[in-house]
């Protein structure tokens, strides 16, 4: 055979084996693209969470559960079958998420409930930076992905997990404590260095050594025993009665309170 | 009957008009090919002589467009594989896969920050071979880059650049340029984090250029930093201006080698004593038509097939980080590979050699006189702005330099090793240019990136979803866990698959942990990371989701003051695996 009939013999061959790879790839190509749509899902939602703590936790709770009085819970059964009924939205809840984000909201919807707390805006600014805000398209899309993502704890398809703290270890009182803190919600609105960023209550770094001073009749333990369960009982200046849940005492079993008084007492 | 029918009518018999209708087409067939007849291309594809004379296959040559670029022939031992190793031909080959996948890709792409990431996103998810074309058009610029530096340096080798061929030296090393600047403005297209920070370390080097410095840097960023219209401009360079560009030097380029001056004749050939019927062979001529021209198509065939293998096994994918944000800059910032050198360029500081070789002399001398360079020399401005178009300057010379007329390797062999020792020069700037070289980080910081690269993958990331499902869990460094973290956990890597095939424990996280432990405590050890108290939390954060937390505290060692450092890491379950 001559070299240029040995060429094109072997390069038709080439072609065809390509031409064969390429409808190959063909035929996988629509499986791919779901696969790809799934993938890019979960990513947008693992963006949404590491956007939403940092932004969004401080007044709806680092678990989405809600702040009495300051912001509603994002992961109830309320939030994913009620309430876009009820506002007449007609678009979807996802893009409900992302309108409220983008451009907040000028006057609550609900004021007898969300009112707002001292030294917070009282409702919903505006996240977009279009509107003044830090997010992008991109971050506000993936925020909402990511809160459509409680639904099926909302809907109870899935049993609730409630994370730890980062620094929690359950085998002593003080970090099973910890996770008490993370459960119960004190983290949206206690900060601890390290721990937690609320700003609605008072900040907890040096609690214990401020504890023992505060009421004279009573020890540090005992003080802020008396704040978890009565909140009302002894007010610092500056932060208004009412704002803390006043019902612990009911939501808590009597070890939890120990041990979220323990982890507390750590707190010098 | 049908033969006294025709007569009849005065129907001229079949063989007449079955001539007449095969001279219409062929004359068709000529205007087409640019002068050869059905016979001839018969005989073309079989590799038979020409059936005309004077040779139609040199006709087409002078009347066709397209083949007047092409050669007439080549000598034969022009055409040697070892001495061409078709590089050049490559090279263009994937400048002609990119300009065909960059049409397609400019359809989807659309040139705007708050955009560009989605349309690539785009491109990925919802556009039928979108992933294929991107990929294609990345590692073809990839490959353009490769075979343009081993062309440059195969002429080098061979002394091509020599005699009447330095112009089309000079043309190769600005085309050398040009594929260089295309590939770095394509780099900031996707938008991502990657290409935004490659770009703004890129260009921050005209900074410090004279005068005209800062001019040139707000020309290319389009504003102080890169933005809606530095993406733009960028875009239009990529797609319009160099391309219109290196079509340009290609055409030059190449007719200086197919029509002037020819490939040249290795050197064996042209300077030595062959036996004349070895000198006869290496002289003969080889056509374009058909042999340079199947050859090619050949050539053309094993680039197209080599690159859907790669391909369709996922050897290479074109990689997408999350999306571009001026506000933090990654820890690594990474130039593309084919940039390192330049990167490791920059880490060189030239005040700081000069005065560590000088100041210990003054110092055996008992002056108490310090050299002071730092300010005078400054080593962005000396390293980005002096050093590389010096580089440039003396490649494009090097034909005017090197002065020694043979081509032949044993007769010049000081041209020889400095070729070879420039390529050691490179790979090792190319090492100092990598992220992690020279480069200090804080030893917790610098161990979590390692284990969760902020960009990229890495072995945190990798940790399947089942071997972190529903464990709220606080791993503490120190602690004994045994040989595995999940006594009693077994589960079925691939759930469609054999249900034999089970993992049992969590081997991917056990890893992850041991390294993140080892390596803290190694640090604890060499007394830089004081009073180490570390965690790796696992924690279910929602349906599908786990958030891990790597926790580090420590006391400073200079200052004495307590320091943490924790990263928080998302991990869906549906996330992409392994790629």
């Amino acid at each position: 055979m001559k070299r240029v009939q040995l060429e094109i013999v072997l390069g038709t061959i080439l072609v065809l084996l390509s031409v064969a790879l390429v409808i190959i790839l063909g035929v996988q190509e629509p499986q791919r693209l779901a696969q790809y749509e799934v993938q890019q899902r979960a990513e947008q939602i693992e963006f949404g969470a590491s956007i939403y703590t940092p932004f969004c936790a401080s007044c709806h709770g680092s678990q989405a559960q809600g702040v009495t009085g300051v912001a509603p819970s994002l992961r109830d059964e309320y939030f994913f079958t009620q309430r876009v009924k009820e506002l007449g939205w007609s678009g979807s809840l996802e893009d409900y998420i992302v309108s409220v984000v983008t451009s907040g909201r000028p006057f609550s919807t609900r004021p007898e409930l969300y009112g707002g707390a001292t030294g917070r805006p009282p409702v919903m600014p505006t996240w977009s930076e279009k509107f003044g805000g830090p997010l992008r398209d991109d971050q506000i899309r993936a925020v909402a992905a990511f809160v459509m993502n409680f639904e099926p704890y909302a809907l109870g398809q899935v049993a609730t997990s409630i994370p730890l703290g980062p620094l929690a270890d359950e085998s002593t009182p003080e970090g099973r404590g910890q996770v008490v803190f993370n459960a119960a919600g004190c983290t949206a609105c206690h900060t601890i260095s390290g721990i937690s960023t609320g700003i609605i209550g008072p900040v907890l770094d040096g609690l214990a050594t401020r504890a023992a001073t505060r009421v004279s009749s009573l020890t540090a333990e005992e003080y802020i025993r008396q704040s978890v369960l009565e909140p009302g009982a002894y007010l610092v200046e500056s932060f208004a009665d009412g704002v803390m849940p006043s019902n612990f005492g009911q939501v808590l079993t009597e070890e939890q309170i120990s041990d979220l008084v323990a982890f507390l007492l750590t707190l010098e | 009957m049908i033969n006294s029918l025709m007569k009849r009518f005065n129907i001229p018999p079949r063989n007449q008009w079955r001539n007449a209708i095969g001279k219409v087409i062929d004359d068709r067939v000529r205007i087409i090919t640019a002068g050869l007849s059905i016979r001839e291309l018969r005989a073309v594809m079989r590799g038979d002589p020409p059936t005309e004379k004077p040779n139609p296959r040199y006709k087409v040559i002078t009347t066709s467009f397209i083949a007047h670029l092409r050669p007439r022939y080549y000598p034969q031992a022009a055409t040697w594989f070892t001495h061409t190793f078709r590089l050049g031909f490559f090279t263009t080959f994937f400048f002609i896969v990119e300009v065909i996948t960059g049409i397609i890709l400019m359809v989807y792409y659309i040139p705007f920050p708050d955009q560009a990431y989605g349309s690539i996103l785009e491109i990925e998810s919802n556009v039928f071979f979108g992933e294929l074309l991107r990929d294609m058009h990345r590692l073809g610029a990839e490959a353009m880059v490769i075979f343009s530096w081993l062309h440059l340096l195969r002429t080098y080798f061979t002394g091509s650049y020599k005699g009447p061929r330095t112009f089309t030296w000079l043309t190769g090393v600005l085309l050398l340029l040009m594929t260089a600047w295309l590939s770095f403005t394509g780099y900031l297209l996707p938008w991502d984090q990657l290409a935004y920070w490659a770009v703004t370390v890129g260009t921050s080097i005209t900074e410090e250029g004279p005068v005209v410095g800062p001019q040139l840097n707000l020309l290319l960023r389009g504003g102080v930093d890169i933005g809606t219209g530095g993406l733009l401009r960028t875009y239009l360079q990529h797609v319009i201006l160099f391309p219109l560009l290196a079509i340009l030097f290609i055409s030059i380029h190449y007719y200086k080698v197919s029509r002037e001056h020819s490939i040249s004749l290795p050197a064996v050939v042209e300077e030595t004593e062959l036996p004349p019927e070895k000198k006869k062979e290496a002289n003969r001529r080889i056509d374009l038509i058909p042999d340079l021209l199947s050859h090619e198509l050949f050539l053309i065939s094993i680039g197209f097939f080599v690159m859907m293998v790669i391909l369709y096994f996922r050897w290479f994918a074109s990689p997408l980080e999350t999306h571009a944000n001026p506000q933090a800059t990654p820890l690594d910032t990474k130039a593309p590979w084919y940039f390192w050198w330049l990167q490791g360029l920059l880490k060189i500081d030239p005040a700081a050699i000069i005065e560590s070789l000088v100041n210990p002399l003054f110092e055996t001398f008992g002056l108490s006189y310090r050299l002071e360079l730092s300010l005078l020399l400054n080593s962005k401005f000396i390293m980005g702005l002096v050093v590389p178009p010096t580089l440039v300057i003396i490649l494009m010379g090097i034909p005017y330099i090197d002065r020694n007329p043979s081509r032949l390797a044993r007769k010049r062999p000081f041209a020889i090793a400095w070729g070879i020792a420039w390529i050691f020069v490179f790979i090792a700037l190319s090492f100092m240019g990598t992220p992690q070289y020279g480069i200090e980080t804080p030893p917790a910081t610098r161990i979590i990136q390692d284990l969760a690269p902020e960009e990229g993958e890495g072995a945190l990331r990798e940790i399947p979803y089942a071997e972190l499902f529903n464990r709220q869990t606080a791993y503490v460094v120190g602690k004994d866990y045994g040989a595995d973290l999940c006594p009693g956990l077994s589960y079925q890597p691939d759930p469609e698959g054999d249900v034999n095939n089970v993992v049992v424990g969590c081997p991917h996280l056990t890893a992850v942990f041991n390294e993140f432990s080892d390596r803290l405590l190694e640090a604890e050890a060499e007394g830089r990371l004081p009073n180490l108290n570390a965690k790796l939390t696992v924690e279910q954060f929602q349906a599908g989701l786990v958030k891990v937390t790597p926790h580090v505290e420590w006391t400073d060692p200079v200052t004495g003051s307590p320091k943490t450092y924790e990263h928080t890491y998302f991990l869906h379950e549906n996330r992409a695996q392994g790629e």
